[in-house]
Parts: C-alpha cells; structure tokens; sequence
C-alpha cells in the first residue's frame, strides 16, 4: 500500500483477518505434541497477555480527572462524581468500579500510559481496530503479533486466544496462532476419531485456506494434548474473569506459550454509559485481580505483563442520551509485578481540544507495543512495526 | 500447483468442476443430491443461469410452515412472574426464528434470494442482541428479502428507517439539540460509502438529517415527528438543502464512491478476500441494481482462479451440509445447534457487531473444529446417505460429487478411504474435511 490512510480495500482485507500461507515444513499432530509436551516453557520466560476491549472504552470515566471542572461541564449527565471514584492523585482516580486495579496501582504492579491512540485518529471502530490490531497506519494484512509469531521456530503454542474466533493481532503472513476456549478441549469420539487427525496432514495440492483448515485440525488435537488437561473444569465469573482463568491456569502448567488473548465486547456506549460501563469495567477489574492473584502465587510470578487496551476512547462530551460518541486517545494499562508502576506520557487537556471536540494525542501506541517487543517479547521493534524504532519501557 | 485428480474422472475437466462447485456453493448454499452431476453435464453456462434462478415461486421454500411472531409490547414491569414469562417468550421467538431461517436456506429450490439476504444480513448487520424483540429483526428479514436482488436505492432508503436498525445504532437517542451519531456514521462507514469517503462534518450533519425518527422496538414501526427533526439547511457530502432520512438515503447512494464499495463488498463474500475486483465490474452496479452486479459477477472469469478460494462461514458450511444430507434444521435439538453455531461464533440475527461477521482464517481455529465436529455429528445423524450407496471404488467419487467437491487432495482421499466400509464415517469425515470447510 502506497497511500498512507486505511483506505476501502485494505479495510475489506483486514475484515478479512487476512490472508495465510500455508506452514513451511508440515509436521504432524504427534511429532508437535511431542514436542511441546517434552520443551515447557523455560523458567523466567517474559509472557504477555493482552486484554482486548471492543466498542471503544471510555477513558475519561476510567482514569477520571474528576477534579477537572471542564469534565463536570461537559458531560454532566455521566461525569462521576467524588465518591465514584477512587482517587490516586488529587486530580486523578479509578473509576469505582475498579478497587483491585487501585489496590494493583497502590503497590506500583501498574503502569497507566495516558493518551494513547495514533495520528489523526479516525473515528471508526473497524479502521481504529484495525489499525491497533495491524499495529500499521497503511493496511496491512497481518497482525503485530502474527508478524511476531512469523519469527518464531512454528509451533501451535506461541501464541494462545481465548475463544474461538482468531483476533486480527494474532494472524501472520505465514502463519497463525491456536485457540482454546473455557469451555475446555473435547476431542472428536467415535470411530471417525482416527481418521479425522489424518485430514490435519499437510497436502502438496492445498491451496493456501485449505491448509490452514488442515492446520486447524491438528491444532485441536495438539493443543488437547498439551492443554486440554489444564483448563479449569467449569470456571467461575463473568466471561473475562472465565477467560483470564483459563490463561493462569494454563501459564502455571508451563505450557509454552508466549502471548495470550482475552477480549470482552459491548463498550460502545452511546447510550447509559456510566451503568453499562461501570457494569463491564467492574467485571474487568476482578478478572484481572484474580488473575494477578493467581499468578503472583505460581512460579511465573514474575514474567507476566498485561495489556488493556480499547480501538478508541470517547468523546469529551457526552451526548444526550446518557452516552459518549466515538472518540480518540484513551489510557492504556500495563499490569504486572515486573512493571514499574506509575503515570507515563501526558493527560491530555480537555480544554485544548482537536477540532471534532475530541482528546489530542499525546502517546502513539506503537511505542507501547515497541516497549513490549523489547521488554517481554526481546524483539527488535522494527522486526515487527517496520520504520518504527520507540520504546516506552515500564519494565 | 499440482492437483490431485486421479480419484474424479478426467472429464469433465477440473476448471470446470471447480468453477460449477464455486458457482453453486457460494450462490446457492451448496448442491442438493445429484446437483452437481447434472450441472457438470449441462455445462458452465448452464450452472450460471441455474444458480441465478430466483423471484419464481419455490416449492421447496412452500414447504417450510410460515413463522408468525406476536407483538410482545413493551418490557414488563415489577410482576415476577409475568416478566419470568415474557422473556420466555422473547426466547423461544428468537430460537424459532433462527430455525425458521436455517429451514429456509436448506429447502430452497432457487437457494439464491435467501442466499442474498444473508450477504444483506451480514452487511446492514443488525443484532437481536440489541434490539431484544424478534418481530422487528423479523420485519428487517422481510425487508431484506423483498429488495435482496432489487434497487439498492430503494434498500438503502427502507434500510436507514428500519426499525431494528435504529434501535440497534441508536437513532432513538438522536436529539436535535444533542445528536447520537452512530446510525449517520455506520451507515455512511459499512453501509454505502465505505470509510474515509467522507467528513466528520457530514457525519454530524447526516445525525441531524435522521433526527425525528422513533422506533416502537416491539415491533419495529417507526414514525416520523416533523417536530422533532431538523429542518434547516445542511450540508452534506458537498450537497446543501433540508435533509430527512429518505432524501439523505438517495444523496449518499448517488455517489459514485457508493458503486465502488458495494461492488467490492459483494466480490469480498462471494468471490475472494485476496484478490480485488476487476475494474470493469462496478459498471455493472452503475443503476445500483443488485441483480445486475449479481449476474455480472455470475458470469465473471474468475471462477476458474486458483486464487480466489473462500472459507465457508459456519453458517454457509452448516446450510450446505443440511441440503447434501437431506436434514433440516429444526428437525435437529435446536437449542444445542444454536449454542455450537455460537461457539463456532455465527448465529443469523446475532452477528457480533454492527461491522457483520469475520472472514477466511479466522473461522478456522481448532476450537472451531471442536464444535465443527459435533454439529457434523448430529447433521449426520439425521441424514440421508443414499448417494454412498454405490460399489466401495466408486465412493469417493460419489462422495465428491453429492457434495460438491471438486477434487479430493491425496491426504484427503488417503484418510477417507478408511471409512469405506462405513457410510456414515464416510460422510462425516468428509464434511470434516479441509476440501469442504473452505470453497476450493
């Protein structure tokens, strides 16, 4: 792609999830199982964990400037008051809905990156999304993390989503990641249970979606094999706390993965925003306080890092129907006993605004991920996000 | 690339079983027991005209009893028992509705209206989720079905006072003196014009032309309050004058970059996620007449590109499956084959968001091939295997062609071979397999 904005075409292909070659050597089912089960994940292995929120979460009923009195101006029918929020400075503080994320952020496991989004923000879900996702301002078709997982020696445990849809992020050129999902791994049964592993073989004729159909075979009987065993029988909570359950569970059994994917939905508040929000945000904080908890008291207590992030937050005013319309910049959180905790980049003024009323950038969150590729995943950052070389380091 | 053929037979050639198997599982929902065969004996001209059959009576669609929904009135209040009750009731609609629907796509006859109306489905995607009544994402079913091969003008024009639309982007909460843009924004983003083909301006603007439009959500009627909208002068889109919902409709689908986009949207689903459409093409959509751009991409080379394969959407491999084996739908346990629809992450009336559903190497996980599986196992269960019913060499040929499948690889017709002796196996394995997961 030559033109430098997300245009129609590269939005159709990265709808998409683009496009995968098929795998460079063809392994079978046992030999990967094999392997994965004899090489767990090396002690003190760097995991990241990114958490996705889809719709576009509000950042400034998240990290609230609740003593800002352009906030309680400009959106007086959602602004939370002081005793909706739990204060960490005097002019900042946690949305209530979020104590383990304060109490997280008490003992510094957390790094808040404030405004963060990419140049000249576009306002659309799909093109944010995408961008984020891409981590690529000109349309490509592979995923930061799929690009990362191109890299690496091929194995189905790189990298892990929860679920049973692929995120974007997680599909390279060459190859893409495995998914598990809280419902555990079950095996086909019957007599046909033989002969299904077998449609998992590499062919020399497959067109490149058939193979990858093959590959997702073998990636069901691979991952039951290596992980089926560890995914908690019938996790509690909400959805993201099921989710993150499965990951701690299947971190602490050393599986030899990489990166893992959770995401919850349903953040486009264009209407009831603060019950709805407070509602999502609350199940989010205790997903990633029991998480945290659950790590802290394994063997990888210290190599995990978290991400949360959102495509946008919203618009500084709210509109009449008790919501937010879309908006730009947002705060990221990075969570973990390794971060350094405390506010990174700059709080956007929410008088000095660009000229759709929305928050100016002030962090491009390529930096972000730059720090991340270093930090946890010890790649050069222009391997991944080619032409950018930034690093925002919380490690 | 070098395709495996030995187990079909040379004739008729594989350009032409490929381009026939294209042709009929990606506008018709797949073939139905010796479909395929004929087809291939008539030729590809023949396929094209047949796949384009449609607005004649369908007495395979006749055979599926017609679905009246209840207007449930508003949400119950306060009494237990009576909401307990209700949203029951929202629950079985909602279930016999989708059953409805699958019903439909397997016992078309001219499979290509109901085919339509689920890439329409997918692309003014509205969800239950939102909107919570079953007769109003019923009434947008019809909508979508009326003008599924019609004027996309006039689709466009009922779609932005769609009932279930509005409810789901929000226009109900779209005040003059504070406008919610989410219907002005999508509709202009995935609906007609694509992203970055206009302002943040028009879109403020266009949210102030769809002011004074309220939706009853029970069942989808909106009414129009001139009291309530905005009528003053706008601009938008480099036009200036007083704009409701209709007059904005026709304004935005007058623009050329509507063509373009439509016309991509529909080779995208039907035709190829990594190859662009010929330039040529969108001509065909210059009336904005959707059978014309069907027709056009009907008869378009591309069929016969090895590039332009497509993975079947859980939906689409699911439908194909039921109408090779003879099963419908909601002869199956429903609740069990919407909760594997779900984990496979498609279920009609419930896409994820208003963007519609993934694509390609996304539905292609092993966690879908868990559910996969199991909903093979119950179609299988229920279906008719007399096209296996042949001498053991000629089953796999058989088993190709009843599905529609226009060859099968080595590694395919090496596993399948193991379950000769079993037709049932067969059948499963073979519905289980990457030749008929994807559209070769």
């Amino acid at each position: 792609m030559i033109n430098c904005e997300f245009d129609r075409r590269s939005f159709l292909k990265w709808t998409g999830a683009s496009i995968v070659a098929a795998m460079t050597a063809p392994l079978s089912f046992e030999s990967l199982a094999r392997a994965a089960t004899t090489t767990p994940l090396p002690a003190k292995t760097p995991i990241l964990v990114l958490v996705t929120l889809y719709g576009g979460n509000d950042g400034l009923n998240t990290v609230v400037p609740f003593t800002d009195p352009v906030y309680k101006s400009v959106r007086s029918n959602i602004a939370l008051s002081s005793n909706q929020v739990l204060p960490f400075s005097g002019s900042l503080g946690f949305n209530a809905a979020m104590p383990s994320m304060r109490e997280l952020f008490a003992r510094r496991k957390v790094a808040i990156v404030q405004g963060v989004s990419y140049p000249n923000p576009n306002l659309s879900h799909f093109t944010s999304m995408a961008i984020w996702q891409t981590a690529s301002l000109t349309g490509a078709t592979s995923g930061w993390i799929g690009r990362w997982l191109d890299q690496q020696p091929h194995s189905p445990f790189n990298a892990i989503g929860v679920g049973s849809t692929l995120p974007p992020a997680f599909v390279g050129d060459k190859t893409v990641a495995s998914m598990v999902d809280v419902s555990g791994v079950q095996l086909p049964w019957g007599p046909v249970a033989t002969v299904l592993p077998r449609l998992g073989d590499a062919s020399p004729s497959d067109a490149t979606l058939e193979a990858a159909a093959a590959t997702s075979i073998t990636d069901l009987f691979a991952t039951a094999k290596r992980v089926g065993a560890h995914i908690p029988k019938s996790p509690s909570g909400s959805y993201i706390a099921q989710q993150l359950s499965v990951v701690s569970a299947l971190i602490n059994a050393d599986v030899p993965t990489r990166v893992w994917e959770v995401n919850l939905s349903s953040f486009d508040t264009h209407t009831g925003e603060v019950g709805d929000q407070n509602a999502l945000l609350g199940e989010v904080d205790a997903a990633i306080g029991a998480f945290m908890t659950s790590i802290s008291a394994g063997r990888r207590a210290n190599d995990v890092t978290v991400m949360v992030y959102s495509e946008f937050g919203r618009r500084v005013g709210s509109n009449a129907s008790d919501g937010t319309d879309h908006g730009t910049s947002a705060p990221v959180f990075l969570i973990g006993n390794r971060v350094k905790g405390g506010l990174y980049g700059e709080q956007p003024s929410l008088k000095h605004l660009d000229e759709n009323g929305n928050l100016r950038v002030t962090t491009d969150f390529r930096s972000v991920y730059g720090g991340l590729l270093h930090d946890v995943l010890a790649t050069p950052v222009g391997d991944v996000i080619p032409s950018w070389h930034k690093a925002l380091s919380v490690h | 690339m070098s395709l495996y053929i030995s187990w079909v037979s040379p004739t008729p050639s594989y350009e032409l079983r490929l381009a026939t198997a294209r042709l009929v599982h990606r506008f018709n929902f797949g073939p139905t027991p010796g479909q395929y065969e004929n087809l291939l004996a008539h030729g590809l001209a023949a396929a094209q005209s047949a796949v384009l059959v449609h607005g004649r009576d369908d007495p395979g669609i006749d055979t599926v009893k017609s679905l009246v929904l209840g207007d449930l009135g508003p949400f119950p209040e306060g009494n237990r028992a009576k909401s307990n009750a209700f949203w029951r009731r929202i629950a079985k609609d909602s279930s016999d509705l989708v059953m409805w629907w699958l019903d439909r796509m397997v016992a078309a006859r001219y499979p290509l209206t109901e085919r339509m109306t689920w890439f329409w489905h997918g692309h003014w995607a509205t969800s239950i989720s939102g909107v919570t009544y079953p007769l109003a994402m019923k009434k947008q079913n019809s909508t979508l079905r009326n003008l599924a091969l019609g004027n996309f003008e006039d689709m466009a024009r009922e779609m932005v006072v769609d009932g279930a639309l509005n409810v789901w982007l929000n226009n109900n909460e779209n005040y003059v003196q504070a406008p919610n843009e989410n219907l002005a924004r999508e509709f202009m983003e995935l609906m007609t014009l694509g992203v970055n083909h206009y302002t943040q301006n028009d879109v403020a603007a266009a949210a102030l032309a769809l002011t004074g439009y309220s939706t009853d959500q029970s069942n989808g009627r909106v009414t129009f309050n001139p009291k309530e909208h905005f009528s003053v002068p706008l601009g938008i889109l480099g036009a200036t004058g007083v704009f409701d919902a209709q007059s904005l409709a026709k304004l935005v689908v007058s623009k050329n970059d509507n063509v373009q986009f439509i016309t991509d949207r529909l080779w995208f689903r039907f035709v190829s996620g990594s190859t662009a459409a010929p330039p040529t093409l969108a001509k065909s959509f210059a009336s904005r007449d959707i059978s014309s751009l069907v027709n056009a991409l009907v008869h378009s080379s591309a069929w016969t590109d090895p590039a332009n394969t497509l993975v079947k959407s859980p939906v689409e491999w699911f439908v194909g499956a039921c109408r090779a084996l003879k099963v419908r739908p909601s002869t199956l346990d429903a609740g069990d084959t919407q909760w594997l629809l779900s984990q496979m992450g498609q279920v009609p009336f419930n896409p994820p968001n208003v963007g519609g559903w993934t694509y390609g190497t996304a539905w292609l996980s092993g966690v879908n091939y868990q559910y996969r599986f199991q909903l093979a196992q119950n179609i299988v269960a229920k279906g008719n295997l007399a096209p296996l019913d042949v001498q053991p060499l000629d089953m796999l040929q058989a088993c190709a062609n009843w599905l529609g499948v226009p060859a099968w690889s080595r590694r395919t017709a090496n596993a399948l071979t193991l379950s000769l002796a079993t037709p049932s196996e067969l059948a499963l394995a073979a519905i289980l397999s990457p030749e008929y997961m994807v559209s070769p």
